[in-house]
């Protein structure tokens, strides 16, 4: 009878553990990794997003210090110092009530409850609150300014062009004409043979 | 001639027994849409501060807007007492270098309201002549005064607009009057100006609209 040999036993082989990434490689850029190319004068630590500020938008507290340009994909919120441009296009851009803001700004929304030098260009809507200061141009579709508020610049206000009406014809179709009355002129339509 | 507060005159500014707001119909605002509504892309100034009422206003008519406070510039440079601090050079030229920073002839209206009864002479002419200078030609201004000679206090308001014919005048203030112009006083101020005309109001407000 034979028996097995222990060498024979031996544990099954388990895979063993990748050192490195799993095999699909990962994507180039995450979708929602936050592209903010600046300088940032605060120690690069994890941003506790203040109460209010709900999850999925970034956000510059008020001891932040930005010299340089902004781009957002998502909405942002800024309540500290900013000097450059700032672009957030899609989204929202809050500027909280601490921030004080040198830089031109463009977003879909702009909401202003702090103080900013600056133009600035939302696509659809501006809101300027009570306790803001604004020295700048504005361009955009739609503004909001509350009492009190502060603002020292031109406003130009673009309206989206409407969608166009569908045409009306240019000529109402002419019924063909049964028999042509002898000696009687009429113009031929362009491309059609006369007789 | 020269345009001088009355002696002995003080300007402190004060809420105390400010008016409530006012409604009124105004024959000079009126006549001043009456550009708005005839011509197309205009950009217009209001010296009032920025308000929805007057942004929505303008921009319904597809203009531009530009906002600024002179009343609040007043304020601010020039403190409590208009008057006195109005006469130092300095202090008049921060004014002047923080209100009308406007490039030549970039305005085809301005409501100018009542500020300028506030100023006295030579901040008074310097204030006109930059205002003559950012309007284009053939620009109309509305400006008012206020025509109760025996007034000595006149209150500040803000000035905003309800329609084509009808403002809300809302206090923010008031001070002592610098001095009374009259017609032939107002005619002076504007030389410069290509015409000016004169409407009379049951309430003591003398609205001029001036003509670049």
């Amino acid at each position: 009878m034979w028996s097995k040999r222990k060498e024979d036993e031996l544990p099954p082989q388990r895979p063993e553990k990748p050192a490195s990434a799993p095999v699909t490689p990962a994507p180039a850029v995450e979708p929602h990794r936050r592209e903010v190319t600046s300088t940032m004068s605060s120690p690069s630590r994890t941003f506790e997003p203040e109460p209010g500020i709900r999850s999925g938008s970034a956000a510059l507290g008020k001891n932040v210090t930005v010299k340089g340009q902004i781009f957002a994909r998502e909405d942002l919120t800024i309540d500290g110092e900013v000097e450059g441009t700032v672009e957030c296009h899609e989204h929202r851009l809050t500027i909280g009530p601490n921030a004080r803001v040198q830089a031109g700004l463009k977003a879909r929304e702009i909401i202003i409850h702090g103080s900013i030098q600056g133009n600035v260009d939302a696509t659809d809507k501006i809101d300027i609150k009570k306790e803001a200061k604004l020295v700048g141009d504005i361009k955009t579709s739609r503004i909001v300014i509350e009492d009190g508020a502060y603002f020292k610049g031109s406003i130009d206000i673009s309206k989206p062009s409407p969608a166009k009406a569908p045409q009306a014809p240019a000529t109402p179709a002419q019924p063909p004409a049964a028999s042509q009355p002898s000696g009687a002129s009429t113009p031929t339509p362009a491309g059609t043979a006369s007789r | 001639m020269k345009f001088g507060a009355p002696k002995g005159a003080s300007s402190k500014t004060s809420t105390k027994d400010a008016p409530a707001t006012l409604t009124r119909h105004s024959s000079g605002f009126d006549q001043f849409c009456s550009m708005l509504k005839t011509q197309e892309n205009l950009s217009i100034l209001d010296m009032s501060g920025a308000s929805q009422s007057n942004i929505s206003f303008v921009t319904s008519f597809g203009h531009r807007i530009s906002s600024d406070d002179i009343i609040g510039t007043m304020q601010e440079v020039l403190g409590d007492d208009f008057f006195q601090n109005q006469q130092a050079a300095s202090t008049a030229q921060r004014f002047l270098e923080q209100t009308l920073t406007f490039p030549d002839e970039s305005f085809d209206g301005a409501l100018v309201w009542d500020a300028l009864q506030f100023l006295v002479s030579p901040l008074l002419e310097q204030t006109v002549e930059q205002l003559l200078r950012v309007m284009r030609p053939g620009g109309l201004m509305l400006v008012f005064f206020n025509a109760d000679e025996k007034a000595k206090q006149l209150p500040l308001y803000n000035y905003r607009i309800q329609d084509a014919k009808t403002l809300l005048q809302v206090p923010r203030g008031g001070t002592q009057r610098s001095q009374y112009f009259n017609n032939r006083m107002l005619e002076r101020l504007f030389e410069k100006a290509s015409s000016l005309k004169f409407f009379l109001t049951r309430d003591n407000l003398r609205e001029v609209i001036v003509r670049r």
